[in-house]
């Protein structure tokens, strides 16, 4: 004995293919319909079945179309409830897409995506604009101050005013009205794109926070974010093998190793870490195999809903980066 | 694209395969379903007062095997009225023709095109497709997971198509045949030669391996077949399902 189920209909069904009992969806209707098939998609039952199957505990409950049901006069579908499923099953696809972006590795892929693509514009920007007023101002040492210098360029009225407020000699050559308005105009777009740096990392450190506890503490956020997204995804990040974790974001260099033969690369973005940036050189291939072994533990504890790493665990992680750095303390003899 | 007359011609060049769909030798056509709009920019033209619209083969698959078939291209369509089962929707530009095919305008000939995707930009643009066009039944789902949209498909269906680019596309393909598909009806497997795992023997022994394997399955193989002429690495596997055996 069988219980045939669909969305709007349940019936129990014997082996000769007689229905015994049946019981229709009294008044069908879009909305609800999303909902039903939302939750037969889940594995979920109808109202209709749960009572056929309350009434009939020894039938094998089915969803129609499953292969042992056998040949019956199953209730036929109307040309109406064909409209209703059609209409329902395309607010279902709607549904599906808005809960789409309930996906935190799409929002920070974008984020991400974005982030990089402002960065570069911002340090074009400002590197142009650091050399547009050396030209003007040769005098002029900017060193670290490039950030400074676009918004003391913006609060400027004229070259000589810029050259008064950066305490140097007027200069020898005026620009056009025009040409100073356009490098006024450049400086404010850094200091726009600057500001709108600064808030998508700001964004990208709370998403990365939440969505991958464990490794933003151990690596912290931004790089964490970064890995993710070149692993498109924390399910698949937290599946790589940690020598993979090892190497994203260094693919020229390892695919030209198994081409060509080239050395192997021994970190990839996970070099940016300052264990293994500031540390010599001899150390750094040892350095980032620890670190991406433990990362490819904190992603899984991310991934896998597990209790997101303290500080406890990263000090851990610190001593035997300490640990290794000390056992090597000289450079390896050629 | 603009729209141009048919230069006096009383239909679209080619034979006619289909009430809807005309085959040239370079060419396909289907007659438009939504008349006066484009789905991805393809050609339109009036031809005797209806509007067709051209099929691109470098972007549909089905096109393209239409095109290159040796045994019997008609049956790669399936007929006005058929339920079908598209996986691997994508952006639904090969969908829109098959919907030309087997819906035609306010889906006269009440056939229905479930289309299923796993990705939300491919379903969006899907989903858009749907409203303009009835008939289309767009699936936010993975083709793997047969549970997610076993409830889409109540009864088998006469025709499958798999255009999905990920590893085991043929255990998949094949499960779906079983559990959806008609006996005596057409199931068209694209297979991409990047998606499986790279044997030493290359592409062909590849193919061939597949083909076997389809063969095993109680499904007849038609024909392989090769469109690489406008999908590289491409072949398109034509199979009709084998009556009961």
């Amino acid at each position: 004995m069988w219980l045939w189920y669909d969305w709007r209909a349940a019936a129990i069904v014997n082996q000769d293919g007689l229905i015994i009992d049946i019981i229709e969806w009294s008044k069908p209707e879009v909305k609800q319909a999303t909902y039903r098939i939302d939750a037969i998609r889940n594995g979920g039952l109808t109202d209709e079945a749960e009572v056929l199957a309350q009434r009939f505990p020894e039938a094998t409950i089915c969803l129609a179309g499953s292969d042992e049901l056998p040949e019956a006069d199953y209730p036929e579908m109307t040309a109406e409830l064909n409209e209703i499923f059609e209409e329902a099953a395309l607010g279902l696809a709607e549904l599906g897409l808005s809960r789409a972006a309930g996906d935190s590795d799409r929002r920070l892929e974008h984020l991400q995506k974005a982030m990089t693509e402002v960065r570069d514009i911002t340090l074009s920007l400002e590197s142009r604009l650091v050399e547009w007023v050396g030209l003007f101002l040769p005098q002029v040492r900017f060193e670290r101050n490039r950030v400074q210098l676009a918004s003391t360029v913006s609060q400027s009225d004229g070259l000589a005013d810029l050259a008064h407020k950066l305490g140097v000699e007027a200069p020898e050559v005026e620009p056009e009205t025009s040409e100073w308005r356009s490098l006024k105009g450049h400086a404010q777009s850094a200091m726009t794109f600057r500001g709108q740096l600064d808030r998508m990392e700001a964004a990208v450190r709370t998403i990365a926070e939440s969505h991958l506890p464990s490794l933003s503490a151990l690596l912290g956020p931004l790089l964490a974010s970064k890995l993710c997204v070149s692993a498109h995804g924390r399910e698949r990040l937290a599946r790589l093998p940690s020598g993979t974790l090892q190497v994203l974001g260094a693919e020229k260099a390892f695919f030209s190793h198994l081409k060509t033969g080239t050395p192997p690369p021994k970190h990839g973005h996970i070099f940016s870490h300052p264990w293994i940036s500031k540390s010599p050189y001899w150390v750094r291939g040892k350095i980032s195999r620890t670190l991406a072994a433990k990362a490819s533990i904190a992603a899984r504890v991310d991934a896998y809903d597990g209790e997101p790493w303290g500080q406890e665990q990263v000090s851990e992680v610190e001593s035997r980066v300490n640990e290794i750095k000390s056992s090597h303390p000289k450079p390896p003899r050629k | 694209m603009a729209k141009r007359s048919g230069k006096g011609r009383r239909n679209p060049p080619g034979r006619k395969v289909n009430e809807n769909l005309r085959l040239g030798s370079r060419e396909v056509w289907t007659r438009n379903a939504d008349s006066g709009k484009s789905v991805y920019g393809e050609t339109r033209r009036d031809f005797s007062g209806e509007e067709w619209r051209r099929w691109s083969a470098n972007r549909s698959k089905i096109c393209a095997g239409l095109l290159c078939a040796r045994e019997n291209p008609d049956g790669l369509i399936p007929n006005s009225g058929d339920d079908i089962l598209y996986l691997g929707a994508g952006h639904g530009t090969t969908i829109s023709h098959l919907h030309d095919v087997i819906c035609g305008p306010e889906n006269i000939h009440s056939g229905r095109i479930v289309g299923v995707d796993i990705a939300p930009r491919c379903l969006r643009d899907l989903t858009f497709l749907a409203k303009s066009r009835k008939g289309i039944i767009p699936v936010l789902g993975d083709a793997r997971k047969y549970a997610e949209w076993q409830i889409y498909v109540p009864n088998k269906v006469n025709w499958i198509f798999q255009d999905v680019a990920q590893s085991a596309q043929v255990d998949i393909f094949l499960g779906a045949c079983q559990k959806f598909l008609n006996h005596g009806g057409t199931a068209l497997l694209s297979l991409k030669a990047a998606s499986e795992r790279w044997t030493k023997e290359g592409e062909k022994a590849l193919f061939d391996s597949v083909g076997e394997k389809i063969a095993n399955s109680g499904l007849e193989i038609v024909e392989a077949v090769d469109i690489s002429r406008y999908e590289e690495n491409h072949v398109l596997f034509h199979c009709v399902k084998k009556a009961h055996s």
